[in-house]
């Protein structure tokens, strides 16, 4: 009986094995040559615009509302603030590949688990040059597949970024979704979180 | 002859800023605290258009939104923006009313943050702020304004507000703008226009 046990133990752990360890797959997509070194997030790209969202986000029950405001200072920084609708700053940080600083931040927003949650979120979000590790192809995307196992869609025909899957090499994290009429510039964007309940939707203010 | 230039530069921005702003004295600070205080004491309602100008020196241009305000004594606001989208606050009878372009909501206001941004608003809109134990208030005239600078007491809110500016034309004992200004410099200015007091305002305007 013990034995049995543990032969159906071992191979219950076998199958969970086999399948957690299944590599992220994308659907209907076959790898291709990397035509080019490095795929482009061209919606925060330009210097001398400021980029300004009115922005929601939902964490687990609450709801919070305000505007999103960022610029590209330099080749590699941003700075972004998120402020509400009154104006009041609640966050203010600095973000780069490499560098991150925090400008200010809210004391009731000043967590480790906001900060590094949301800093990962926008650096992706803001990143403009990514390197490519493989490339696939699907009916009318190309799928860029960078490093830290991010995957970038991108249009065939327009050549717009449609949306960043962020994986955990397994499962989809995080998906960012881009809503633009022209490759540079986004109308609205979504990004939704898969591992934990959050949400944040930016929807483009003209100024 | 460079150094002379810049010297008489210096001499004449210092004589522009002084001849600006002078500090009121004594005898009429009392005058102005007092007419404001009357005032706002006969202020049934308000109602105002405003402009808010959001400062940040990173940016290009400064971040404009405007909307519309109502008053309603002795606690009633709603704080609505129409440009450039449409979002309402209303503070009513410890409640807060969203709506957010259409999605309604609503949150229990009996928490002292709450409190404390009703009692800022429909201060910074009537000028009766002189609240000696949140503030450091100083007081300062031009040819066309009153100004009273505040700066916050409270730790907390020092770190979110370096002080707080608010203009009343000389012809007038309410606030035409209002100036808040953060610990990094950035600002926030809210500009009052087309203001009425005591207009007969329905009670459906603080409904979500």
């Amino acid at each position: 009986m013990q034995k049995l046990m543990i032969r159906f133990l071992l191979i219950s752990i076998f199958f969970s094995l086999l399948f957690s360890c299944k590599t992220y797959q994308i659907k209907d997509a076959v790898a291709t040559d990397n035509v080019i070194q490095v795929v482009q997030n061209q919606y925060f790209s330009d210097k001398s615009l400021d980029y300004v969202y009115k922005t929601h986000i939902e964490i687990y029950d609450s709801k919070m509302s305000g505007i999103f405001i960022a610029k590209r200072l330099n080749d590699s920084i941003h700075r972004l603030v998120l402020t509400t609708d009154f104006g009041n700053k609640l966050l203010d940080f600095e973000i780069s590949e490499n560098h991150f600083k925090v400008n200010f931040i809210m004391d009731n927003l000043n967590k480790k688990i906001i900060i590094n949650t949301l800093r990962d979120d926008f650096r992706t979000l803001l990143q403009v040059n990514n390197k490519i590790f493989k490339t696939y192809k699907s009916k009318n995307e190309i799928i860029h597949q960078t490093e830290n196992n991010q995957y970038y869609y991108v249009d065939e025909v327009s050549n717009a970024l449609k949306k960043i899957i962020k994986t955990n090499k397994r499962k989809e994290k995080v998906i960012f979704t881009f809503n633009s009429k022209k490759a540079t510039f986004a109308d609205n964007i979504n990004i939704q979180h898969y591992t934990i309940k959050l949400r944040i939707d930016f929807n483009q203010i003209i100024n | 002859m460079k150094t002379k230039f810049l010297l008489l530069i210096i001499v004449v921005c210092s004589l522009k800023i002084s001849a600006q702003e002078q500090k009121m004295s004594a005898q009429e600070i009392t005058k102005f605290k007092e007419t404001i205080e009357n005032q706002s004491k006969n202020i049934k309602t308000i109602k105002t258009d405003f402009v808010q100008i959001k400062h940040m020196d990173f940016l290009t241009k400064d971040i404009e939104t405007s909307g519309k305000m109502y008053f309603k004594s002795p606690n009633w606001l709603n704080w609505q923006y129409t440009k450039p989208y449409q979002y309402s606050i209303i503070f009513k009878n410890n409640k807060v009313f969203i709506n957010d372009q259409g999605k309604k909501s609503t949150v229990d206001a009996k928490s002292k943050i709450f409190e404390k941004i009703n009692k800022l608003i429909v201060g910074s809109v009537s000028g009766n702020m002189f609240d000696d134990k949140e503030f450091d208030i100083t007081y300062f005239k031009t040819k066309e304004h009153n100004i009273t600078k505040l700066i916050p007491k409270t730790a907390s809110i020092k770190k979110m507000i370096k002080q707080i500016d608010l203009y009343f034309p000389l012809k007038d004992a309410t606030v035409s703008e209002v100036k808040l200004i953060e610990a990094s410099g950035d600002y926030t200015k809210i500009i009052f226009k087309n203001k009425i007091i005591n207009a007969k305002i329905d009670d459906s305007v603080f409904t979500n």
